[in-house]
């Protein structure tokens, strides 16, 4: 009886051990098509190389939360981390993540190609644009305007360029729908959904968080009051309820044809252009982010692949890294359902004459004129408090001049710059 | 020889065995009790009163009472433990005053119909996380069942989740939902468990309806009442699952719990030291208040 339990537990431990440590490589990934891209990449990885890469998948906040985790306490749990980019200061300033000038210089390489979008490395480096890289590009989001072209045209706007365009048609079109129907709709969820659809206005009229030296905290001057003041008139004629709305919301508003206008990430685009998601196949257009009283600029959101410092198979990370962002690998990566980083992919011809790369064009100038989010190893903490001030702009339980002096004064005590 | 000494062995081996038999019975128990009860706690006393930097490499630095000073001006905080009271006091009271009202109403029939009872216990089975989305879908502003049946009855649409008028009261609505059946469960019990003589003697006396129930059932179910009562309130301190589904704190920070703001800065701003501080004020706060909930309802005696 005893000989029989101890050989059901060494059994059952050596299944444990022999599951985890036949892994080469140990990736943790986010839920949703990121994720799923990086999954197939690897399963098809380890058919050819024969190198067990195992996937560790959770939803959007938990890949922060468990990589910090590892981070904080050199686990080594994961070798390489999918990382949204404005976590990328964070991770970098805490000694989370491995420097990758080695590990080019070792494959004889000065750094990544000159083929990836310049935008897309410049986030990958730490400090930004400047420091060495600490991660490669692997998707590339970048925010996008999107509209119902025939919408727009009844109400007198034919493809909108600024804020001011997009207001009008939308104030119209609001007016006529008669509630059930809106011309503009954005995530004004607290938090990073409200900031996340705030801050391209913010650029597009001239305002930043901070200075250029990141000396000096800059949301309110008379830039963000502009942004902010139609941030306000937006809100006015979007649905009820866009307080507690994210990118599902908003996404399904444009899909179920309820609303005319939003700004949205590219991934979205697979499901407007699919009949069993979308009543708006083909009708939907895309534009860069419109421009305020400053040319319009979209927030980056790329996912970009990291070594993590505790990583147990630093050079076997390395490698698939480089393998995953080959143009090969790229292009089937595209195909199924990530956005490149590379201009060769963007311009591949064979892609973009498929009707669902049709915004391809768009995005890829999206992403040349997109913006960081505040690149600032306390960034989370930031968005938060800006989040909350923004949210209760949006709910009116505060002034837009209150909210911009408020989160001023929130950032300064976050971050100690006065 | 070698047999004697086998057995010699096995006896004393025997003797020890029993000697300790006891402490080897528990020994498992007391295990799980130290890896998860004692070690975390010891662990999270010694992170409040440190400062750990997210940095591995930065060595902990001994904080004092800085994190616990801390908790008297973060507004945030303050906003969380606000928040988390007006949850409590309206979700358990509201789920307190509908469990007792639909025990007494069904007391009778109840016995007669289970499924009834199955099916008054079925929102109390389904995980939070289920909960929360259920009422997400019902709360959407536009598609919506609430605001579609709104829209045929001609009333007005409402943001019920992303109101700050609303909001809270909607989270409210989804909990009360979810756990008035474990207090009506409770109070059948307790009502199925009276004497039935006192009722008796007071009909008897000619006492109303109104005056059984003052006078003889509240006080007989004082005990139950005073035990659903802590599980609730104990349960409702640490209301997390559903505003971080329903509404995310907002809007406006107007459905912020202390759990929410507790899990915000531990995983979203890695601050484990802090967290650590606000959840020993918590823990400390709920053994107080049970504690002096314990002896003022003397349920001791």
């Amino acid at each position: 009886m005893v000989r029989r339990f101890l050989f059901s537990v060494v059994f059952a431990l050596s299944s444990l051990m022999a599951t985890h440590a036949w892994a080469d490589i140990t990736m943790l990934v986010p839920s949703g098509s990121e994720g799923d891209g990086l999954r197939a990449a690897a399963a098809d990885y380890a058919k050819l190389k024969g190198t067990k890469v195992e996937i560790v998948q959770a939803p959007y906040s938990n890949v922060f939360e468990q990589a910090a985790n590892a981070g904080q306490t050199k686990s080594g749990a994961f070798d390489i981390v999918l990382m949204d980019d404005p976590w990328i200061p964070f991770f970098a300033e805490n000694a989370h993540l491995e420097d990758l000038t080695p590990y080019f210089k070792k494959a004889g390489l000065e750094g990544p190609d000159s083929d990836f979008l310049s935008k897309s490395l410049a986030i990958c480096r730490n400090p930004y644009n400047t420091g060495p890289y600490v991660c490669l590009p692997y998707v590339g989001n970048a925010q996008m305007f999107f509209y119902d072209a025939a919408k727009f045209k009844e109400a007198g706007i034919e493809a909108p360029k600024t804020w001011d365009d997009v207001l009008k048609a939308a104030k119209a079109l609001s007016e006529k729908g008669g509630g059930r129907y809106f011309g503009y709709v954005f995530r004004g969820g607290q938090g990073n959904p409200v900031v996340a659809d705030f801050m391209p206005i913010f650029w597009s009229y001239g305002a930043d968080m901070f200075n250029g030296d990141r000396t000096k905290v800059t949301i309110d001057t008379p830039e963000g009051a502009a942004a902010m003041k139609t941030f306000m008139a937006l809100r006015d004629v979007s649905p009820k309820g866009v307080e507690s709305y994210n990118a599902n919301e908003v996404g399904q508003a444009l899909a179920a044809g309820t609303a005319a206008s939003s700004i949205n990430w590219p991934n979205w685009v697979a499901t407007f252009e699919d009949p069993s998601q979308s009543k708006m196949v083909g009708k939907i257009s895309y534009s860069p982010i419109p421009a305020g009283t400053k040319p319009g600029s979209s927030e980056i959101g790329h996912w970009t692949m990291g070594i993590m410092a505790a990583a147990k198979n630093k050079q076997e990370a390395f490698d698939f890294m480089l393998w995953a962002t080959s143009p090969e690998q790229m292009k089937i990566s595209a195909e199924r359902g990530n956005p490149p980083v590379r201009k060769s992919i963007f311009t591949d011809a064979s892609l973009t004459s498929q009707e669902k790369f049709r915004h391809y064009p768009v995005l890829m100038q999206a992403i040349e004129a997109s913006t960081p989010r505040p690149r600032h190893p306390k960034w989370p903490e930031i968005e938060n408090a800006f989040g909350i001030e923004l949210s209760k702009a949006v709910a009116g339980t505060e002034t837009p001049q209150e909210a911009l002096k408020r989160s001023q004064a929130a950032v300064e005590e976050i971050t100690g710059i006065k | 020889m070698t047999v004697s000494i086998g057995a010699k062995f096995g006896n004393s081996f025997e003797r020890w065995f029993e000697r300790h038999l006891r402490v080897l019975m528990l020994a498992p128990a007391m295990l799980v009790l130290l890896t998860l009860t004692i070690f975390p706690s010891i662990y999270m006393i010694i992170a409040a009163a440190t400062r750990i930097s997210p940095n591995p490499d930065l060595p902990w630095q001994f904080a004092g009472a800085d994190n616990f000073l801390r908790l008297l001006t973060d507004e945030q905080f303050h906003v969380g433990l606000w928040n988390t009271m007006v949850f409590t006091v309206f979700a358990v009271g509201t789920e307190f005053l509908l469990g007792l009202g639909l025990a007494l109403l069904l007391d009778r029939y109840i016995r007669r119909l289970n499924f009834l009872k199955t099916i008054l216990m079925l929102p109390m089975m389904l995980p939070p996380v289920a909960v929360a989305i259920t009422w997400k879908l019902i709360y959407e502003p536009q598609f919506g069942v609430l605001n579609e049946i709104m829209f045929r009855l001609g009333l007005p649409l409402q943001a019920w989740a992303g109101d700050v008028r609303l909001a809270m009261f909607s989270v409210i609505v989804a909990d009360v939902w979810q756990w008035t059946p474990f207090m009506f469960l409770l109070m059948l019990a307790g009502l199925a468990s009276l004497p039935d003589e006192p009722y008796e003697a007071a009909a008897i006396d000619g006492a109303s309806a109104w005056r059984q129930f003052w006078d003889l059932t509240l006080p007989f179910l004082k005990p139950v009442i005073a035990i659903a009562l802590l599980l609730r309130i104990m349960d409702a301190l640490r209301l997390f699952d559903l505003v971080f589904i329903l509404t995310g704190g907002g809007p406006a920070d107007r459905t912020k719990t202390l759990s929410l703001y507790i899990y915000q800065v531990a995983y979203r701003f890695a601050d484990p030291s802090y967290a650590a501080a606000i959840s020993l004020f918590v823990l400390f706060t709920t053994v107080a208040f049970s504690t002096w909930f314990i002896k003022r309802m003397r349920l001791a005696d």
